[in-house]
């Protein structure tokens, strides 16, 4: 339940140590070029070039992008057949008045609209997962450094990423032993055991918090935190393929301008 | 010998609200020593062990660091803390950055070190607990050993002179343990003092200079280990066990088999003892010799040519470096940890070994063979492996080590 996060991925796939500036100016370029075009056209066209960078070039597992993918497209199309609905246009094929005030209708515009918000959602998600699976927070840390993000931020940030996976592991652990003790075998159980794990993690994070105070102090803590400065100059091949895939996708955006679906 | 450089005077402890943790102890340690602070759970270590680095100040008595007494207010903390580095039980505890570098770099960024100072002793560190190429890894990546040695090269990066471990083997598998006892042992041949508390005795006993036994917040006994750990009623009264060595050595004495010779410390002084006291077989057995490959010396090609000329050879790897080479080259060890004493004890049975090593270590290595040679009457050869004429070893001229 807890074992695949994003982060182990992002440690772990044939991207991650391509430099990180090239990474993020994929991900980057794709949701601009989404948000630019204004055909459903170039961000499908982007998704499924950032699709195969994932799974062919990262060798991301297909079945866990498609889960990560799945979840956010959903919630997309719930607000895409919104969209449908109440868009309006004057080319009517259904219409329906319930009240006075209020009708919903699907048009030829509404459609179209709406099949468009949908491309850039996928197009959006893809290009997000891109940066996700293989680019690792650690990375991302100095990048934010590098854009002069305060240092108040980032520290915390650090801080935070190290505490999620001490606070995961102990969450865990608690929660098996609950498990193996049937903590979860009713309703009424479940809710008195969920409301103890969450007592217990909080407890946990507590001493840890001051745990890691104390050693700060015993190191010193003066207020400053190392960062790694990004060592690894751009490639030649993967620079090459970001300018391709920004010239390509361009294309594909220009070309396709202002085509729709219906 | 030399100088002391920690020191308690009557310090006593109270925990707020709690009993006394500290009950009054005095004790000295002196420099590049190796102390072992060994006594049940609950009997004060690590209370004891946050006294030495000022995380915790003695209600009564005093700290003393390098004869001055401690001070408690920021700077001198700061500067106290530098010079004794303390090592956590849970390295989870103690690991505060995203990556291995970062968090390696923590102690030295906040000393105020330069950029290219902060690298180098982040380098320096990583290369000495055998972690070099981790520096990207997240810590949760890790297994609790290489968790463990990171902690401990936080703690190197800031060149500390004291060195306080806390459990430093809890929660390790056997051989772990004994890689992490082998790390500290090379760290006091480097210099430093390291102190650790413990409940392991085994562990303690053949490795401490000296022991000082805690039980309820009081000192039980503080002697060299022999007398530390010999003595069956003060280790029944501090809830721990007779090392299996001594306990050995006792139960044959009481059966009119007395061992010459000082009380055992390892396994080589026993069977030392067991035969010289079956004189006949030994004196017609011609010991083997030991080789020794400095690794930092550039070996390559030279070494497996050597291998195989003497096929089943016993090797041994001795420090962390020497055992990453093992491993590159994909050499395979009989012995990690005593090997010293244990290429000795192939030797008395006549059969030749070798020990790969690091410079630093060769002349340790030349010492303990001679100190056993000239207390048992044995003389055991030992010959240091030198590239043969350049001619017949392609490449060996290269020469750039470390």
């Amino acid at each position: 339940m807890f074992e695949e996060f994003l982060e182990e991925i992002a440690q772990k796939n044939r991207l991650r140590q391509v430099n990180t500036y090239l990474k993020l100016a994929t991900g980057v370029s794709a949701i601009l070029l989404c948000l630019v075009s204004t055909s459903y056209i170039a961000p499908l066209f982007i998704a499924a070039l950032l699709t195969f960078a994932i799974l062919f070039l990262a060798r991301v597992d297909a079945k866990t992008y498609a889960e990560l993918f799945i979840h956010p497209v959903w919630f997309g199309l719930v607000s895409v057949i919104g969209i449908v609905l109440i868009y309006g246009g004057p080319t009517v094929f259904w219409n329906w008045n319930p009240l006075p005030w209020f009708s919903l209708s699907i048009t030829r515009e509404s459609i179209n609209q709406g099949f468009f918000v949908f491309s850039r959602i996928v197009g959006g998600m893809s290009a997000v997962c891109f940066i996700a699976l293989t680019t690792p927070m650690t990375d991302l840390f100095t990048v934010m450094r590098q854009c002069r993000v305060p240092d108040v931020v980032i520290d915390l940030a650090m801080i935070i990423y190290r505490t999620i996976f001490i606070i995961m592991n102990q969450v865990v652990q608690i929660y098996h032993a609950q498990v193996m003790r049937l903590g979860y075998s009713t309703w009424r159980e479940s809710i008195h055991s969920f409301a103890s794990l969450c007592g217990a993690t909080f407890i946990a994070s507590w001493e840890s918090g001051e745990d890691l105070i104390r050693a700060m102090d015993a190191r010193c803590y003066d207020g400053r935190f190392a960062i790694m400065g990004e060592a690894r100059k751009p490639e030649f091949m993967p620079a090459v393929a970001l300018c391709g895939f920004v010239f390509v996708s361009s294309i594909v955006v220009i070309i396709s301008h202002g085509i729709t679906i219906l | 010998m030399s100088s002391i450089i920690l020191e308690a005077r009557d310090i006593r402890y109270r925990y707020p609200g709690g009993m006394e943790a500290i009950a009054g102890m005095s004790f000295h340690i002196r420099k590049r020593e190796k102390i072992a602070l060994v006594g049940p759970n609950g009997a004060g270590k690590s209370t004891l062990l946050s006294m030495f680095n000022g995380m915790i100040r003695p209600v009564s008595g005093i700290m003393l660091f390098d004869n001055q007494p401690m001070q408690y207010d920021r700077t001198s903390l700061r500067v106290l803390r530098k010079r004794v580095g303390f090592v956590l039980q849970n390295p989870d505890r103690q690991i505060i950055a995203p990556t291995v570098f970062q968090d390696v770099a923590f102690g030295p960024t906040n000393l105020g070190y330069s950029e290219t100072e902060v690298r180098d002793a982040v380098t320096l560190a990583l290369r000495q607990v055998g972690l070099e190429g981790f520096e990207r890894r997240p810590p949760h990546h890790l297994s609790g050993g290489e968790k463990k040695r990171v902690a401990i090269a936080g703690v190197l990066a800031m060149d500390p002179d004291v060195l306080v471990f806390d459990e430093p083997t809890s929660g390790l598998d056997p051989a772990g343990s004994e890689d992490i006892m082998e790390l500290l042992d090379e760290l006091n041949h480097d210099g430093k003092t390291v102190i650790i508390s413990t409940h392991n005795v085994e562990l303690a006993y053949p490795w401490a200079d000296r022991a000082i036994l805690m039980v309820n917040g009081r000192i039980l006994r503080e002697d060299i280990p022999e007398l530390a750990f010999g003595n069956p009623e003060t280790i029944r009264k501090a809830h721990l066990s007779l090392p299996t060595l001594l306990e050995l050595h006792s139960e044959l004495g009481k059966r009119g088999l007395p061992l010459p010779g000082k009380v055992p410390r390892t396994v080589l002084d026993i069977m030392h003892g067991i035969e010289s006291l079956i004189e006949s077989k030994r004196s017609t057995i011609r010991p083997g010799t030991i080789t020794v490959c400095n690794i930092d010396q550039d070996m390559q090609g030279y070494l497996p040519a050597w291998l195989a000329g003497h096929p089943g050879i016993p090797v041994g790897a001795m420090g962390t470096r020497a055992k990453q080479h093992a491993e590159n080259v994909q050499l395979h060890l009989d012995f990690t940890y005593g090997v010293i004493d244990k290429c000795i004890l192939k030797a008395l049975l006549g059969e030749n070994s070798l020990i790969l090593t690091t410079g630093s270590m060769v002349p340790r290595i030349n010492q303990r063979v001679d100190a056993y040679g000239k207390e048992s009457g044995t003389c055991i050869a030992v010959a240091l492996l030198v590239p043969g004429p350049a001619s017949d070893i392609p490449g060996s001229k290269e020469g750039d080590s470390p």
